[in-house]
């Protein structure tokens, strides 16, 4: 088990918003045990037959939720993710682009000292598939099976999850970590946590241009996994000092070339793909058990 | 967003840090009121590094000398940049020179501060940096701890922890990415004081920055004219020197997507995310402003539909198609409302291709060859 599983409940942060309604339905739909919302001033109402509340403590007392999910617009999430770390949940998953990195290093900063635990913001969210969708990922495309995904972009996880599926790959669990410079959870805690995890065979890392993180993964790697991993960087034409739709996705002073984390990975004995579909084939030859399509 | 030497003085007085008696001009004629005698410094202000090197920066010891520079720098061009205006300022008496920055660290996920013993340098380039993190709340001791590393004591050592005190602030409040002084100045008199300034406004904070409302136009001089207008729009363009137009949803898959054009033979043209959750409307103008530029051959669009739906996209290739019926174009699009969006399709003359290497090939084809092969 990765993060969450089929017995998770979960709780909506903005869950009357347009994006909050509609992906809580989403998730309804899904499977996932979306059992309460939050809306300041709207406690008391009902959405998709879950009840609304005004405060994540009341939610959370009167649900036996752990998890919350934040779908508030970028200059709330702050407020947002203090008042989920504060009422005690275990994880808080910020689903909004946008917010103010300064923001987001308080929120960081508070989660880490309450032992909170946060993916994203700026992410797709997380799914177990068969048992747990949280935030957008489309559900459709995803089906259960050995690889486990870490990816700092939305998109690009479908595209290989696709890729994979299509050729009878399902996964574990695919975490989308969110693609800002400033981020909860890392490559190197979900690494271990899949490296732990029975489920879980092969180990695909979708990175991107910008920052050292790749770079840091590969180094731990080498020393601490053990279970193969797949390593694709994108980026590997863009230009530098220009921030390419993420926050995080900029080469500034020579530094987060898609150059030097493919050599850091290969250094590091992982395998390298240079394309989405790439990674599909690289994942074949890792998997112990015969692939059935 | 980044700032003109002159804004970011000014918010450094605002904020109690010294700066030289600047004045702006933006006509050689308005040297003749400046009341501070000479030599005089001219800066050009730009919105690019490398500013001195360039040659934007003069001194006139009289106001003959000033008048024939600033007209001069004024129409000077760095790095495709124009000058936007001068900055005159009398010539600093200087003992030394340091640089003193806040910035975000992202590798700590904190503010930092970076300063160092030399001053006007490229700080990538220094050896002798010094680091100062502010893992929670900022507290002054941070800034006196930062001007003991730098090697001060005395009246010196309160002052530099004053200006980095007054600079964070600033950081803080303003919602900064960098707010930056190089060099920070120490004068014969021992005062110290902001020679020249760099400030970066988070694109995100711009928002609730209310002082910043209407600037981002007049500040994109490091964009090109289309890159400008898609960043107003809300939308992500960077342009390249290639000749396939590339538009995706998700900033990763843009990215990879310009990756498998090169990897399969073809120049990319420029990277835009569409975004996630895209209308028919913002589509449409993605889809104009690539068309726009005249190295284009084909356009290659690549959706795959999480939040964002197909059938919206398929809205805007419809009408895109009755306005630019021979355009060359890829089009690769999955996912939400697929089976509607093929339907729209069905007349336009576009073949869907659900294989995302295999748009990618077309694209390549199309653009390597005469005829248009995308084209049932």
């Amino acid at each position: 088990m990765i993060l969450i599983d089929k017995n998770t409940k979960i709780i909506v942060q903005g869950v009357t918003g347009k994006m909050g309604a509609s992906h809580t339905k989403r998730m309804l739909e899904y499977g996932t045990k979306i059992v309460g919302g939050v809306t300041p001033g709207k406690g008391g109402e009902s959405i998709h037959g879950i009840p609304v509340f005004d405060t994540v403590a009341e939610a959370m007392s009167a649900t036996g939720a752990t998890v919350s999910v934040i779908f508030v617009p970028p200059y709330l999430c702050l407020d947002a993710g203090a008042e989920a770390i504060d009422a005690g949940c275990e994880l808080v998953v910020v689903i909004t682009e946008g917010i103010p990195p300064q923001d987001t290093a308080k929120l960081i900063a508070h989660a880490k000292a309450k032992g909170t635990r946060v993916v994203g913001p700026n992410c797709p969210g997380l799914i177990t598939p068969g048992q747990c969708l949280i935030g957008i990922l489309p559900g459709v495309i995803f089906k259960p099976g050995p690889v486990g995904m870490i990816s700092r972009s939305g998109t690009l996880t479908y595209e290989v999850a696709l890729g994979l599926t299509d050729a009878g790959l399902g996964q574990s669990t695919c975490v989308g970590i969110g693609g800002d410079p400033i981020k909860g959870l890392g490559y190197a805690e979900l690494l271990t946590a899949f490296n732990d995890d029975p489920a879980t065979e092969v180990i695909v890392l979708i990175g991107e241009i910008g920052g050292t993180a790749e770079e840091e993964a590969a180094a731990f790697i080498k020393e601490n996994i053990r279970k193969p991993v797949v390593a694709y960087i994108a980026g590997q034409t863009a230009p530098p000092g220009k921030r390419m739709g993420h926050a995080g996705a900029i080469i500034s002073g020579g530094k987060g070339t898609a150059e030097s984390k493919m050599k850091a990975f290969k250094d590091a004995g992982v395998s390298v793909a240079t394309t989405p579909l790439e990674v599909v084939d690289a994942v074949k030859k890792c998997c112990k058990q015969p692939v059935t399509k | 967003m980044n700032l003109y030497e002159y804004e970011a003085k000014r918010i450094f007085a605002e904020y109690g840090i010294t700066t030289s008696p600047g004045v702006r001009i933006t006509k050689p004629e308005e040297l003749r009121k400046i009341h501070f005698g000479y030599p005089l410094t001219l800066k050009c202000q730009v919105l690019v590094g490398g500013r001195g090197k360039a040659g934007g920066i003069k001194f006139a010891k009289d106001l003959k000398e000033g008048e024939s520079l600033a007209a001069q720098l004024l129409a000077l061009e760095i790095k495709g940049c124009k000058t936007e205006s001068l900055l005159i300022e009398p010539k600093a008496s200087i003992k030394r020179e340091l640089y003193l920055a806040v910035t975000l660290d992202r590798g700590r996920g904190c503010p930092i501060f970076i300063g160092s013993a030399e001053g006007g340098i490229e700080i990538e380039s220094s050896e002798n940096v010094i680091t100062v993190p502010v893992p929670g709340k900022f507290q002054p001791y941070i800034a006196r701890d930062l001007a003991k590393k730098l090697g001060f004591s005395g009246a010196l050592f309160n002052k530099i922890a004053d200006c980095a005190t007054k600079l964070y602030k600033l950081f803080e409040e303003l919602d900064l990415d960098l707010a930056e002084i190089n060099p920070l100045v120490i004068t014969e008199g021992d005062d110290v004081l902001a020679l020249d300034g760099k400030i970066i406004v988070n694109d995100d904070a711009i928002g609730r920055q209310k002082r910043f409302t209407g600037w981002q136009e007049k500040h994109l001089t490091d964009m090109s004219v289309r890159e400008g207008r898609a960043k107003l729009a809300g939308l992500n363009l960077v342009e390249l020197d290639g000749n396939i137009g590339i538009i995706c949803n998700g900033a990763g898959l843009t990215m990879a997507t310009m990756d498998m054009v090169k990897k399969f033979g073809g120049r990319p043209a420029n990277f835009l995310d569409a975004g996630g959750g895209s209308d028919a409307e913002k589509t449409l103008f993605a889809l104009e402003i690539v068309n726009e530029n005249p190295d284009i051959e084909v356009i290659l669009l690549n959706i795959l539909g999480g939040i964002t739906a197909c059938d919206e996209v398929a809205k805007a290739l419809v009408e895109f198609r009755k306005k630019h019926p021979n355009r060359k174009m890829s089009v690769r699009l999955r996912g939400n409302n697929q089976d509607v969006a093929a339907k729209m399709l069905a007349d336009s003359g576009l073949k869907l291709i659900a294989d995302v290497e295999a748009a990618v090939k077309d694209a390549v084809a199309q653009a390597n060859s005469k005829t248009p092969v995308g084209v049932k």
